[in-house]
Parts: C-alpha cells; sequence; structure tokens
C-alpha cells in the first residue's frame, strides 16, 4: 500500500513535470511566433485588403437567443467592420424576449422568401428578413433548435459567400479585425481552410456604442483569473499548435471557415456541446481522409472580445460544459488516435489533449485524494510534499508570467500599469484554491456527460450595454 | 561550513526536485523583473522621444525650409531619427507639391543618402529598418540598393526590401521586382510580394505582361492575381491571350480586365469565360459581363443563374437586376428555365433591390396573354416555379439564340 502510494506520488509529480514542460515548449514556440508574425504584418497593408475588388466575400453568422439588450449594438457593429464584401447574418434562434421585434424597428426589416436553401438540418425557419436600412443584414427567424449549433447551420443554409465567419451576438469584434483574419487566406487561398482569430475578455473595459473605447482588466477576482487563463490558451496554446498545423480548436466566438468545407462535412453537429471543437476535428478528419494538403492557422491580433462569467456558479457552467464538450469530441474520434493517416493530429494534438486535458481533473483531483491519504496514514513525506507543492506551483507561475510577458512584448492591450500589476499577481493567486475549484468543475462535467446529463444550463450575462460598467 | 555544492550532492536525488524549485523561481523572478524594467524604460523613453518631437514640430516650417541649420539635428542619431520618422510620416498623405517640397528636403539634408548607406551597410534590424524607410522617400535613386537587399540571403531583408520597393510605387520598381521574381522564383511569401507589386504596377500594369508569359507557374499564379487587381482599359487587347491560359487565376484576371474592354469583343470571351470548369473563372466572368451593361449580355446572364455555383447565381441575379431593362422578359425566361436555384437567386436579387413592387406592376401592365401573366404574377408571388410546360425550355434557348 505505502510502496502503491509513492509511486502514485511519483507518477502525479512526473505528470505535472510533462505538462508544464510542455507549455514551456509552447510558449518558446508562442513567443517565436509571434515576432515573425508581427514582422510578416508589417509587409502587408490592410487598406489593401479593405479596398481590394478580390477580397473573397464573407458571411457574418452571428446566432442570437434572447439578446434584447444587446442585439441592436452587436448588429450595428457587425455591420460597421472594414471588409470590402460583407453580409451580415443574424439568426434568432426562437428568442422568447424582443430580440426580432427590436431588430425589426431598427434596421426596418421586411419578410423575404428566398436565399434559404436547406443544405445542412436546422429547425424550420420561420422567416427570412433583409433590412432596408443596410441591403448586407438578413435575420433568419427561425425555431428554437435548443443549440447553438443549430442556430448556425441556418446561418450556414443562408449564407453566400465563400467563407463564413461564425461570431457571437454578444461579442465585440475590432473594427479591422476580418481584415486581419483573411490575411492568410488571402497569402495562401488553396491550402488555408480555416483561421481563428484571438478572443479575449471584455469585463471591465469600457465600450461606447459597441466599440472598445478603453481596455482595462475586471475588478472581480474570477474575472481577472480568467483574462490570465485566456492569455494563456489563446497566446501560447493556440499560437503554438497552429505552428505546427495541429490546431483542434477554433473558438466559437469568432472563427472562419471555407463554407464549402463547412457544408461538406455537414455543417455543424446541432447536438455537439462543443460544436466549434467537434466542427475542426470533422474538418481534419475530412480533409485528411482525403489526403488534402491544408492548413488550419491562427491569427493573434484580430480581437474578439467577449463577456466571460463574473460569478462562481456561472463559470463552474461553463467549465463543466466544456469538459462535457472535449469528451464529446474525443469519444468518436479515438479511431483518429495513433492512425498514421491522420499524421500529427493524431500521434501529437490528440493524445496531449486526452492525457493533460480530458484526464487531467480525473489525474489531479486522484493526485490530491493519494496525498491526502498518505498524509492520513502517516506514510508521506513531507520533504516530498513541500517540494512537489513548491515545484509545481513556482513552474506553473512562469507559464502564467510567459503569457503576460507575450502580451507585453506584442499585443500590449493593457496599458495601465496598475492592470499589469494585478495581471501579474493573479498569475501567482490562480493557483490556488482556483485551480482545484476548476478541476473539480471539469471533474463534475465528465460525470455529468457520462450519465447523460447533457442539459445546456445558460450563463448568466450583463450584455454589451452595461459591460464597462463592471 | 561546506559550499553550497557539496551540500546538494549529500542530498543525492532530492537535489534535483531542489535545483528545479530553485530554477523556476530565478525564472519567475527573470521574467518579472524583465517586464518591470522594460516598462519603465520604454516609460522614459517615450516621454523624452515626445518631448523633442514637440519640440522640433513647433519648428517644423523652419526645419523643412532649411531654415534651421540641418547640424542642429543632423549630428545627433536620436534627433536624425525622429526628423526622419516626421518626415516619412508627412509623406503618406502629402499631395504632389508637398512630396516634392519633403523629397528637396531629405536630398538636400542628405536623409536620402543616409538611408542608401544605412540599406547597403548595416545588418539584421537596423537594414530591415532602413530599406522600409528608403522606400517610404519615394526617392528613384533609391531603388538600386533596394534591389540590392532583393538579392540578400537573409528572408528578413528581402521581405524589408520588398516592402521598400512596394512603397515606391512607381513602374520602376515594379521591374526590379519582376526581375528578381524571374530569377530567383517565389522565394518570399505570396501576400507581400503580391502587394508590393499592385502598388508598384498600379500606374503602368503593362509592365506584367512580359513576365507573365515567361514566368515559372507559382509566380505566374500571383501576377495573374495583381493583373487581376491592375487591369485597367490600357491594356487593351493584349489581355485576351490570357483568356485561354492554363491557369484559372489567369483566366481570372483576363475576365476582370475584360469588363472594361469593347464590348463586342468583351461578351464574346466573356460568353466563353462564363462557361469555364473553374467557379472564381466564370463568377469573374459573370460579374464582368454584368459591368458592361449591354441587352446582348442577358442570355449570358441568365445561363449564369442556372450554374452550379450559389455565388455565380447571386452574381449573375445581381448583374441581371442592374441592368434594370426587360424585366418582364427576363423574369418569363428565368420561369422558363424552371431551375429552382436560379429562381430562388433572381428573386433575392429582386428583393434585395428592391425591385418586387416594380417588377408586379410591369407584369401587370405587360401584353403578355391573361394565362401567362397569371402563371407569372404566381411565380413571383409564391417564389416556386411553374409546372412543366410543352416547349417552355425550347422558348428560353431560341430567346438566348437571337440574343447572341
Amino acid at each position: 500500500m505505502i510502496y502503491f502510494l509513492n509511486a502514485l506520488n511519483q507518477a502525479l509529480f512526473y505528470y505535472y513535470l510533462l505538462s508544464n514542460l510542455g507549455y514551456l515548449v509552447m510558449l518558446i514556440i508562442a513567443l517565436k511566433t509571434s515576432a515573425a508574425h508581427l514582422r510578416h504584418l508589417e509587409s502587408v497593408r490592410l487598406h489593401w485588403i479593405k479596398g481590394s475588388p478580390l477580397a473573397p466575400p464573407i458571411t457574418l453568422i452571428a446566432p442570437a437567443h434572447n439578446e434584447e439588450k444587446s442585439i441592436c449594438v452587436a448588429v450595428r457593429n457587425l455591420l460597421d467592420l472594414d471588409y470590402p464584401e460583407l453580409e451580415v447574418i443574424v439568426v434568432n434562434d426562437g428568442s422568447a424576449d424582443n430580440t426580432l421585434q427590436i431588430m425589426q424597428q431598427e434596421f426596418r426589416l421586411r419578410l423575404v422568401r428566398a436565399v434559404y436553401v436547406p443544405q445542412v438540418t436546422s429547425a424550420p425557419v420561420r422567416g427570412l428578413y433583409r433590412s432596408d436600412v443596410d441591403v448586407r443584414l438578413l435575420v433568419v427567424d427561425k425555431e428554437p433548435g435548443g443549440s447553438k449549433a443549430d442556430a448556425v447551420n441556418a446561418g450556414l443554409n443562408a449564407a453566400t459567400s465563400p467563407y463564413v465567419c461564425v461570431v457571437d451576438a454578444d461579442s465585440v469584434l475590432e473594427r479591422d479585425a476580418l481584415l486581419r483574419i483573411m490575411v492568410p487566406v488571402l497569402a495562401d487561398p488553396k491550402r488555408v481552410v480555416s483561421v481563428g482569430g484571438i478572443v479575449r475578455v471584455l469585463n471591465g473595459s469600457e465600450i461606447e456604442g459597441g466599440r472598445m473605447r478603453r481596455v482595462r482588466l475586471p475588478r472581480k477576482s474570477i474575472e481577472v483569473i480568467q483574462v490570465v487563463e485566456y492569455l494563456r490558451a489563446f497566446l501560447i496554446g493556440r499560437e503554438a499548435w497552429a505552428r505546427g498545423n495541429m490546431l483542434t480548436i477554433i473558438s466559437g466566438a469568432f472563427g472562419v471557415f471555407r463554407t464549402d468545407l463547412v457544408l461538406a462535412v455537414g455543417g455543424y453537429r446541432s447536438h455537439a456541446i462543443g460544436e466549434d471543437f467537434d466542427l475542426v476535428m470533422r474538418l481534419h478528419r475530412h480533409l485528411m481522409d482525403k489526403g488534402a494538403d491544408y492548413c488550419i492557422q491562427f491569427v493573434p491580433d484580430p480581437v474578439c472580445w467577449t463577456e466571460v462569467p463574473s460569478d462562481l456558479q456561472s463559470l463552474g457552467r461553463q467549465r463543466s460544459r466544456w469538459q462535457k464538450g472535449l469528451l464529446d469530441v474525443l469519444w468518436p474520434n479515438k479511431d483518429m488516435l495513433f492512425r498514421p493517416r491522420y499524421g500529427r493530429i493524431g500521434w501529437l494534438a490528440l493524445p496531449y489533449l486526452w492525457l493533460f486535458e480530458l484526464l487531467a481533473p480525473v489525474i489531479e483531483l486522484g493526485g490530491i485524494a493519494t496525498i491526502v491519504l498518505a498524509a492520513c496514514l502517516g506514510v508521506l513525506s513531507s520533504a516530498f510534499f513541500l517540494q512537489f507543492l513548491l515545484f509545481g506551483y513556482a513552474f506553473a507561475t512562469v507559464i502564467s508570467i510567459g503569457s503576460v510577458l507575450q502580451e507585453e512584448l506584442t499585443y500590449k492591450r493593457y496599458n495601465d500599469w496598475q492592470d499589469v500589476a494585478r495581471l501579474v499577481s493573479y498569475c501567482f493567486l490562480e493557483h490556488f484554491p482556483y485551480r482545484q475549484l476548476h478541476m473539480l468543475w471539469r471533474l463534475q462535467g465528465l460525470w455529468q456527460y457520462l450519465r447523460g446529463d447533457l442539459v445546456w444550463r445558460p450563463l448568466k450575462r450583463q450584455g454589451l450595454q452595461s459591460a464597462g460598467t463592471n | 561550513m561546506g559550499s553550497a555544492f557539496e551540500t546538494f550532492r549529500r542530498l543525492g536525488p532530492a537535489a534535483f526536485v531542489l535545483k528545479a524549485i530553485i530554477s523556476v523561481i530565478v525564472a519567475d523572478v527573470l521574467l518579472l523583473g524583465f517586464i518591470l524594467l522594460r516598462r519603465t524604460y520604454r516609460k522614459r523613453y517615450f516621454a523624452k522621444r515626445d518631448a523633442r518631437l514637440f519640440e522640433l514640430r513647433e519648428k517644423w516650417d523652419a526645419l523643412i525650409s532649411g531654415e534651421m541649420p540641418y547640424a542642429t539635428w543632423r549630428t545627433k542619431p536620436s534627433d536624425r531619427h525622429l526628423v526622419e520618422t516626421m518626415v516619412l510620416d508627412a509623406f503618406e498623405v502629402a499631395g504632389p507639391e508637398e512630396s516634392a517640397r519633403l523629397l528637396k528636403f531629405m536630398r538636400a539634408s542628405g536623409l536620402v543618402e543616409k538611408c542608401i548607406a544605412d540599406a547597403r551597410n548595416h545588418q539584421g534590424w537596423r537594414r530591415h529598418r532602413a530599406l522600409v524607410a528608403l522606400g517610404r522617400t519615394r526617392a528613384p535613386e533609391g531603388i538600386p540598393a533596394l534591389a540590392e537587399g532583393l538579392r540578400n540571403r537573409n528572408p528578413e531583408t528581402r521581405l524589408a526590401a520588398l516592402r521598400g520597393l512596394g512603397q515606391m510605387a512607381c513602374p520602376e520598381a515594379a521591374v526590379e521586382i519582376l526581375n528578381w521574381v524571374g530569377e530567383a522564383g517565389l522565394v518570399v511569401p505570396a501576400l507581400p510580394l503580391q502587394s508590393a507589386l499592385i502598388y508598384t504596377c498600379a500606374e503602368r500594369p503593362r509592365v506584367l505582361l512580359p513576365y507573365l508569359q515567361h514566368a515559372e507557374a507559382s509566380v505566374r499564379e500571383v501576377l495573374g492575381r495583381v493583373l487581376g487587381e491592375v487591369a485597367t482599359p490600357s491594356l487593351g487587347t493584349e489581355i485576351l491571350q490570357f483568356a485561354e491560359d492554363t491557369l484559372p487565376e489567369l483566366r481570372a484576371a483576363a475576365a476582370r480586365a475584360l469588363s472594361y474592354a469593347e464590348p463586342g469583343l468583351g461578351v464574346s470571351v466573356l460568353s466563353e469565360l462564363a462557361k469555364d470548369p473553374i467557379w472564381f473563372v466564370r463568377l469573374r466572368a459573370i460579374v464582368s459581363l454584368g459591368k458592361l451593361g449591354r441587352p446582348a449580355v442577358i442570355p449570358f446572364l441568365l445561363h449564369g443563374l442556372t450554374d452550379s455555383n450559389r455565388l455565380v447565381r447571386l452574381r449573375a441575379a445581381e448583374a441581371l437586376m442592374e441592368l434594370n431593362i426587360e424585366m418582364v422578359s427576363i423574369f418569363e425566361n428565368v420561369a422558363a428555365m424552371r431551375d429552382r436555384y436560379g429562381l430562388h437567386a433572381y428573386l433575392t436579387a429582386l428583393e434585395n433591390a428592391g425591385l418586387q413592387a416594380k417588377l408586379e406592376a410591369e407584369i401587370k401592365a405587360s401584353e403578355c396573354g391573361e394565362q401567362d401573366r397569371e402563371m407569372l404574377l404566381e411565380v413571383l408571388r409564391s417564389g416556386t416555379a411553374p409546372p412543366q410546360q410543352h416547349g417552355s425550355q425550347q422558348k428560353v434557348s431560341v430567346a438566348v439564340a437571337s440574343r447572341s
């Protein structure tokens, strides 16, 4: 028993070590890639893309469910984006509030009949509306489909452009975000099939007329911790995975896809829990099965600002849903593991996701349990425990501070001294007790999935208009 | 007391963990220290820079006219860099007269020569910066130095030189780029090359043509996209040679350029390109046919409504709307085609253009038979194709034939 507990404790130590080393490697790759990206961007003139008749048209799809508070600001924001050929499709996913009526008044919508070709499955459409204020705006009013994926599919059926960009209706895109996200597509239109942009935390920043006026850190600790998490996930994780063409997720809040490919894989899976992750995995599978030479890229500067949960309950729901989504995608794709046909995805990206993302809550919480058990039995080496704790803590903070450094060296959105000091301090504070709580939420997500509890629980949101008053 | 190394040795395996802990703590401290020092340094640097910039800005006219002796700012590198930045920024928004004044100042003060020397002699980021700055001066004497940069081994230097030449925005710079691409092939990413060529070829797109004929496939593809962007009527019939090219990008470029061609010639070539197997070539051809704005293009646009690609169908329908002529007869043909997707595209474009009421009124006032009128109104209201009628398909074919 003692031998077994000691072995488990040692294994946990090496698991932490491996996980953090993996992140350290990603940090180094990300620092290098970001520098190269910034240099590359200097030679591209965004205003040329803006004025180019050859820039491929894009359809923006924004699903909206009970968004009456913020829908007008959000739609105006989307219509104001800099891009030469833009179509905006807002999908009213059976809202029970006045989302549609408010849009009808604000954008003078009139009922139209055509344009909708049901190529992918979606709940029945009640009507299509074209705006008299801006002809680029089309509103699809549909029966509630119970998922964002269903709403996006309705938008896909109505889309008329070779590229679609899926955005959240409650997010704020920077004015040049589309121009920036299309740079990889314009550079290599044959290979680049999809591009993801960075998603940052909106809470605490000042918004005026749907535009970002001043970037500030949120006040609540739980929100600041999420800022650190987003920086780590996007500026380090996504950047590094994309460098090796192993990006397996493009955030549902902001990503561009080739329309024909999304339609070819059957659109979004209506009942997928993590529909964004699911789509990217199916694209990988589809293209690799065909032996296509392709790449899925990540661009770190087209920014989408999104509101994150500001209370523990909502955050817990979100994180357990993400974990359910992870299992919901990884399990059906388990046949891709270690198959030569799926290359680096099968040999590196998927095993990493299984070991360090999906099983992390089980391993980490299991590890903590064995340490407690060993302590109860009096067989825990206090020196080992202290060293393990100190090492794990200090190494993890290196990664978090590294992501702040990456932000400082490259995009530098948080200019205020006070903000940077707080951001750095949360790099130290996030590991206890937030990390353990996070693991519990994730474990809960796994448990719910295995029990068949796939109910989508809404998160409490403040809406765009109040984002600045946080 | 034993040394620290001795203590570590005695610890055995635990020493490894201890060293690891110390290393990561040191890494934490170093990272934090770096962030802190960098912020402090930048804050001071920018405060000093802003103050000096303000001083110089106040004396702007005296500076540019040469009243202020060059020696007052030339000898100090930070001041020289500031003046250079200010002048180059002013170039971006200056009209022809102001540009000439600024260039005269840069030549007289020796800034152009300094840029040329830096672009030739420096290494690394200093050279890259000098190459871009030299391009921004738009002084033609800088072109040879930039061309040397293009032939450098370092890809970053090549990219900076390309950016510089792109900023020159003159055909001479385009020739240098094209010569180099002809020699070296596609050794820089396509987008910066495309961007630079668009700027430099805009004035005289003809410079592209000889290279388009002889360059290798990957380069031709990029040049084709550039041609599609900069093509103007000045190219005349020379563009026709690319209408049958093996590269779809070039056929698409030809299709785009032909929207400016003489209508008779344009219609005949574009009608062929509208049948191309590659969808974006058909798309360009349909858009160009629409731009010609002649009744002769109607049959081909009607044919475009039945295209397998949704975007082509929609563009064909939009082009028909823009013509805004013979609406009833066009709608009659659209209905007779009984192509559900084509009809959808047409009705979408009709509704988007807000012309539904106008078409309805025109149908009601038309001279066609009562039955046909009712059928057309029903199609317009319901959005569904009419039931099969003998001879309806033939009617479209006849209409197409008579126009062509």
